[in-house]
């Protein structure tokens, strides 16, 4: 009787959150505090050395993240929908990645002394590689959107998310079906070979920064600046902003609709593409699976730097990795972890600010 | 509309005939005693009888990883044992066949496949597990039906003490392999400070916690053990940790696809220095495929590699021919595959007996009894003598290190 009443006095005065948040926000800080206080001055087993080691793992995981991410973002921005087959769409770039290196480790190109095509035009090679893996996606992008999204637009919101799990579990296991379910190991040229790297002398101790890693950092980067001016400046910007905003008056002001939201999910998967044929280049396995945790990971990028918000996917793809990969050291928990760690993570960042962390007033009024 | 009649009319009639395939299954295949002229040893049986008509045929069953990043490991023992079929599976017209269903090496898959072949009533006996936590999942499925099982390769010690009537193995235990890799480690490679991971299977964190153990009474240290999450691709963090503690070595309890990830990733986070040493999970050749370059130095422990004998030779031709590989360069298993199958068939047929009516009945309980009374059998890896408690191996393990792109023994 108690109980309830003083719940009710809290709802009544809707200071629920008011009464909450502060007492959680004070329990997590000193628990936060204490963790870091153990292990940075207590324990202080990890040297600069490590540090810089964990962050760079972070940065070059979250930046996969981040391009995934945004796939997430702009399908939600545009359409209110979570794509969740587009975890899927980044493991058949993951594959393209894989024929094509297998097939240029095949072709032997009469150089002196002879080698494989991979190796004497490695260039070549991984700009076929993306070419290749981005339009694979960029189709099947498109093709899921025609095939399991467009009939169903009119529908109750739901109706397109539970398609969306459905055309998920179809592509997996249609590629388990085709490439069968054995891990593949993508031959990279040989400049690029796994764990090769500029070393960086740290504290005596040497940190390599893989070559693969600054690849996929940068490029990643590049892609994700491209995208927003693309979609800041250009009329195919503009048009898809209009849409996002409401698609009706869009309509009327000439946008044609179904064009543009095409085009966003071919966007969305050219960019999971290249996150795939990445994947492919710096982590070197590949099978039918392999999109499916990267891709609820990015959703929860997404999620956690606001959805809907361009800038806030890639924030949260690069914070979502660098916690992941830095939080169990410095939290001086179990490497296992990893995963509660960043999960966690989003769940507080929703407790305190549900839009996300650079999600705007937006995302509310959608939902 | 009349396609949604027709539709429904095709999936009646569909579950109409699936319902009878099953119901015909049991009366086929199955049963026991009470079957009119079955020989009297079946009315005796703790189990009854598996009942084989003529032209039907004797099932082995095998659960394996065949899919994955350690399938190499299922696909050889099975293979191994196709050949044992090969050789052996013929009794009085009635023709052996071995099944190998894919269990990925989980538990979960394990007790799946041992549910399937507790239904299928000609399956007599199962030549596995392959891993041994799909193993200690199946182990009770098999009890209660009396399936006998003989693994080529689930060395968890723990699988032989719990006193199961229906386990045995051809393979060493764990308890063989670890405490000698940490002598190794200690005295051969001369490591001081050694870092332990494993993938937390039963096997890998098994194997893990014997050789750290062994490693500190040894009166080396252990600076840091930690666990790995199976199926993951990118190990750097937690290696990058270890690397904090310079150790001299790294053990891995584990199998080849992430052991195989993690000596990938060991130049680029400081562990440059520190000798890989894994188990009898991380050999064979996709390991060797997967690290390239960066697996030279890798240490493993196998199972001997049999002495050459005439019916080691005739096996190895054999397999060459019948799959264009070397033996032993999948995993070290495959003559345990082939051992493990053929001392179940031999045992299949002390038991059986030819009915009157032309059946074969294989009586269940006594060729339980009688895997694990298995008695100076010899196969192409020694001469097998099960003890009271299902092991019956003999020979310890070997070590092996890659050099130059193939394992060898180390030295």
């Amino acid at each position: 009787m108690k109980i309830t009443s003083i719940q009710n006095a809290i709802h009544k005065n809707g200071k629920v959150h008011e009464v909450l948040r502060p007492l959680l926000g004070a329990a997590l800080a000193v628990f936060l505090i204490y963790r870091l206080y153990i292990v940075l001055v207590v324990q202080h087993e990890y040297g600069p050395e490590t540090w810089t080691r964990l962050l760079i793992a972070g940065l070059i995981i979250g930046s996969v993240y981040a391009l995934i991410a945004i796939g997430y973002t702009l399908v939600y921005g545009i359409l209110f929908m979570i794509n969740f087959a587009h975890g899927e769409v980044m493991m058949l770039g993951a594959f393209s990645c894989f024929f094509v290196f297998e097939a240029f480790k095949a072709i032997q190109v009469s150089t002196d002394p002879p080698q494989s095509f991979s190796n004497a035009y490695p260039v070549l090679a991984v700009l076929i590689a993306f070419v290749i893996g981005m339009t694979v996606s960029a189709l099947m992008g498109y093709l899921l959107e025609r095939i399991a999204y467009r009939p169903l637009r009119k529908a109750p919101r739901l109706v397109p998310l539970i398609s969306a799990i459905g055309a998920s579990i179809f592509l997996q296991n249609a590629a388990q079906l085709l490439f069968s379910p054995q891990l593949r190991d993508v031959p990279n040229p040989e400049v690029l070979t796994r764990g090769s790297g500029w070393a960086l002398m740290i504290n005596g101790s040497k940190v390599i920064i893989p070559y693969t890693g600054v690849f996929t950092f940068v490029l990643s980067l590049t892609l994700l600046a491209t995208l927003y001016l693309v979609v800041q400046k250009t009329k195919l910007g503009r048009a898809m902003r209009a849409v996002a905003l409401d698609k009706t008056t869009a309509a009327l002001m000439g946008i044609d609709v179904d064009k543009t939201i095409s085009l966003t999910f071919i966007i969305s998967g050219a960019l999971a593409g290249a996150a795939g044929v990445m994947w492919g280049i710096h982590n070197g396995l590949v099978y039918y699976y392999v999109g499916f945790i990267p891709g609820i990971k990015a959703f929860t990028a997404a999620v956690l730097g606001g959805i809907g918000n361009l800038p806030g996917a890639m924030l949260g793809g690069l914070f979502m990795g660098v916690i992941e990969s830095v939080g169990p050291a410095a939290l001086g928990l179990d490497f296992q972890l990893k995963d509660v760690i960043a999960f966690a993570l989003l769940i507080i960042v929703l407790i305190f600010r549900p839009s996300g962390l650079l999600g705007e007033k937006l995302a509310e009024e959608k939902l | 509309m009349k396609k949604i009649q027709l539709f429904a009319l095709l999936s009646v009639a569909a579950l109409l005939i699936t319902a009878c395939q099953s119901a015909a299954t049991p009366a086929s295949g199955s049963a026991n005693a009470a079957t009119g002229d079955a020989p009297e040893v079946c009315a005796t049986d703790s189990f009854g009888c598996a009942v084989f008509k003529p032209g039907e045929v004797v099932k082995i069953g095998m659960g394996a990883p065949m899919t994955g990043g350690d399938a190499s490991y299922g696909i050889d023992i099975s293979q191994g044992g196709f050949i044992a079929v090969e050789n052996f599976g013929e009794l009085n017209g009635f023709k052996f066949e071995l099944i190998a269903e894919d269990d990925q090496g989980t538990a979960e898959g394990g007790a799946a496949v041992a549910n399937k072949f507790a239904s299928d009533p000609a399956v007599v006996a199962v030549a596995g597990h392959i891993y041994s936590g799909a193993t200690s999942a199946a182990m009770p499925v098999y009890e209660k039906v009396g399936i006998p099982m003989l693994s080529p390769s689930a060395s968890l010690p723990a699988l032989t003490t719990m006193g199961s009537a229906v386990f045995n193995r051809i393979v060493f235990t764990d308890s063989r392999q670890g405490p000698p890799a940490a002598e190794y480690l200690f005295n051969t490679i001369g490591a001081r400070k050694l870092a332990v991971l494993h993938d937390g299977s039963d096997y890998g964190k098994g194997l893990a916690e014997a050789v750290a153990a062994h490693f500190t009474e040894l009166g080396g240290e252990v600076v840091i053990t930690e666990a790995i999450t199976k199926g993951e691709t990118d190990y750097t963090p937690v290696l990058s940790a270890v690397a904090a503690k310079n150790p001299d070595a790294l053990y891995f309890g584990g199998y080849t696809a992430e052991g195989a990830v993690i000596v990938n990733q060991m130049k680029q986070t400081g562990l440059e220095n520190a000798a890989f040493f894994g188990d009898d999970g991380t050999y064979g050749e996709d390991f060797l495929a997967r690290t390239g370059a960066n697996g030279e130095g890798a240490f493993a422990t196998i199972a001997p590699i049999p002495a050459e004998s005439p019916e080691k030779a005739a096996f190895d031709a054999r397999y060459l021919e019948k799959y264009g590989k070397k033996a032993g360069t999948l995993s070290p298993y495959t003559w345990n595959g082939y051992d493990s199958t053929a001392a179940l068939i031999s045992a299949v047929k002390s038991v059986a007996v030819l009915g009157d009516n032309g059946n074969l009945y294989v009586p269940r309980g006594a060729l339980v009894a009688a895997v694990r009374n298995l008695k100076d059998y010899k196969g192409i890896g020694g001469t097998y003598t099960c003890d009271s408690t299902g092991e019956c191996n003999t020979l310890p393990p070997m070590f092996v290190v890659v050099k130059d792109g193939a394992w060898v023994p180390a030295p």
